[in-house]
């Protein structure tokens, strides 16, 4: 084993946007800090305008160490 | 190492990695590989591959993962001697930095220990008659019992023998040690549901029967139950089952689990996906072709549910003996408090200490003559209280942040001084049971609690804050699994935000009306006006 590798985890975040929507962000990361920063970032990226954010959290980690960690994201049905 | 078993699914190969991992070595192995390698050689020496496998061994790395290892020691039923007491406490001072959890499962949980210590530990442990293997990693975990067995004036008959033939059944038992999952056993012939039988994989409670003119007292059966990030209640099978016949029982249900549980992902191999597959009447019929006939279900002797607590002096079975539940907040104590418990253990019962689901712990066989002078022993009056106020005495928590590398908050100390805050703003003689969990897994049994806080990370101007997201209405009176509110609550407001709401259903409420039962009586959208009106800014 040896010394101690940074870990890296996958972060689910939520954003709640000042116009009411919730989105939910999935990012790798070592750190809960970095988390955040990544998920602004991919926030940005997903959109033209930058959000107006209401409240971001992070609300669950994962080890990467396995293949295959991942969320399942519950949203709207389809009509 | 033991000659390996030829298990018909090791050639699918679809099976998820760790199932190869167990079919290389099997979990138990590992046990031999701790004591004759790595407590000697280190560390740096453990095989990646043995990491997951140290989980048989009843150890896993906490957190930061720099070396140290938890480790869970096994109470079976929830019953230890003064003796073993003592041993825990000493393999805490010398090892564990001087820290003694009571977890959920009515286990002792260690922190800080380093892999050159494990030998001894297990040397230790066995020589007082207990163990840490199998109570982590894919097997029959600690069995979880009713901690009064045998002087309860609530059991319908004593199920010590029961666990322990249970315990020596499955303990190292290599048929067993490589399931899909982990599994957890409960027996409780307490008719207040001590054990929490639906949320354990395998459970039994109480049930009588006429047969052939004879009244029988045994056992229903449950099967499928657990917690984690999707929540099952275990569904009853139509079966009675004699006392003689519950390890024949736990046996066929568990070779079902093994034998046709899901392998393929470890995210869909607990017992509960089985069930809910099969249901209980094909459940019942596979485990009729296992163990032979059973007696089709009596009458359930269950009557509620104590949520597991037992606080205060209480009349025993026995004529003249008592038992007193005492309260250890949060279940966590150091070496000197666990060796003054077997102390008082001693002195004034038996010799034997119970340890709850609810991270708390009994003295047992107190004679009436000396109860009064136990009362005022200052372990009693200033720590291990016999009526602790109503939150500290409710509450409790998973390990968090502390030492768990998926917890997202601190949780330990945080709930410790949320409940001490609440005691000291809100006057509530109900018992209104507060758990907190630190990520959506479920080690602080969050689902059933009256109010469950859940752990989450909010950026602020500030920078990160911790907050908890809140459910409410969890029981196992009549099951049901609490409800997530639309609230996220930062850390500096979580207590005058509970008080606010505590204070709302305490004037609204009949009376003795358990707060679970308030939300079933008022619904959930009148908690969220509730919360909407206290977060509604001045």
């Amino acid at each position: 084993m040896g010394e101690e590798q940074a870990e890296s985890y996958l972060y689910k975040l939520e954003a709640v946007l000042e116009e009411g929507r919730l989105l939910t962000i999935v990012v790798i990361a070592q750190t809960d800090e970095r988390a955040f920063t990544s998920a602004e970032n991919n926030l940005l990226r997903h959109t033209i305008a930058p959000p107006r954010i209401k409240e971001l959290s992070l609300v669950e980690k994962k080890p990467l160490g396995r293949q295959g960690v991942g969320y399942v994201v519950e949203t709207s049905t389809f009509a | 190492m033991a000659e390996r078993k030829q298990w018909k699914w090791a050639a699918d190969p679809s099976l998820n990695k760790m199932e190869f991992t167990k079919l290389e070595k099997d979990g138990l192995d590992v046990i031999e590989t701790i004591v004759n390698t790595y407590s000697k050689e280190g560390f740096a020496s453990i095989e990646s591959s043995d990491m997951d496998r140290f989980k048989w061994a009843g150890v896993y790395q906490q957190r930061p993962k720099d070396g140290h290892f938890m480790m869970r020691v096994r109470i079976p039923g929830g019953i230890l001697s003064s003796e073993q007491a003592r041993v825990l406490a000493n393999i805490a001072a010398d090892y564990g930095r001087d820290l003694v959890d009571v977890t959920t499962r009515q286990a002792v949980q260690f922190h800080w220990l380093t892999v050159e210590s494990l030998a001894d530990i297990f040397e230790r442990l066995a020589s007082a008659g207990l163990s840490s293997f199998e109570s982590c990693g894919d097997c029959p975990r600690q069995i979880m019992g009713n901690p009064l067995a045998g002087i309860d004036p609530h059991e319908v008959l004593d199920t010590r023998p029961i666990v322990a033939e249970l315990e020596k059944f499955f303990l190292l038992n290599r048929d067993f040690s490589n399931l899909p999952r982990k599994y957890k056993i409960s027996v409780s012939a307490n008719i207040h549901n001590a054990a929490h039988a639906q949320i354990n994989d395998l459970a039994f409670t109480p049930a009588k029967k006429v047969i052939a003119g004879e009244e029988v007292i045994g056992f229903h059966v449950w099967v499928g139950g657990g917690l984690s990030a999707k929540p099952f209640l275990a569904k009853q099978l139509d079966v009675f089952v004699r006392p003689e016949d519950v390890v024949k029982v736990a046996a066929g249900v568990t070779t079902l689990y093994r034998d046709f549980g899901y392998r393929q992902k470890r995210t869909h191999a607990r017992l509960k996906f089985l069930v809910a597959d099969w249901g209980p009447e094909k459940f019942k019929e596979q485990l009729l072709e296992l163990v032979g006939e059973l007696e089709p279900g009596g009458i359930d002797l269950t009557a509620g549910w104590n949520g597991g607590y037992f606080y205060g002096i209480h009349e025993q079975r026995q004529a003249g003996l008592n038992y007193a539940g005492l309260s250890v907040p949060v279940g966590r104590m150091n070496a000197r408090e666990l060796n003054e418990l077997a102390r008082l253990a001693d002195e004034y019962g038996d010799g034997t200490i119970g340890t709850c689901n609810t991270q708390n712990v009994l003295i047992r066989n107190i004679p009436e003559a000396k109860v009064a002078a136990f009362r005022n022993e200052p372990m009693i009056v200033n720590r291990f209280k016999l009526q602790p106020n109503t939150f500290v005495g409710y509450a409790v928590s998973c390990t968090g942040t502390e030492y768990c590398n998926l917890a997202i908050v601190e949780t330990k100390e945080r709930m410790r001084s949320l409940a001490q805050y609440l005691d000291d703003t809100v006057v509530l003689e109900t018992p209104l049971r507060i758990h907190m969990i630190g990520c959506p897994n479920s080690c602080g049994q969050r689902q059933i609690a009256d109010i469950g806080l859940q752990g989450a990370l909010v950026k602020t101007a500030d920078g990160m804050v911790e907050a908890f997201d809140i459910f409410v209405g969890g029981t196992l009176e009549e099951p049901q699994f609490n409800r997530k509110l639309n609230a996220r609550i930062t850390v500096d407001r979580l207590g005058p935000f509970l008080a606010q709401l505590i204070t709302l259903y305490k004037v609204d409420r009949q009376e003795d009306e358990p707060y679970w039962r308030y939300v079933e009586r008022v619904g959930l959208s009148h908690i969220q006006a509730q919360v909407d009106s206290i977060l509604q800014p001045a």
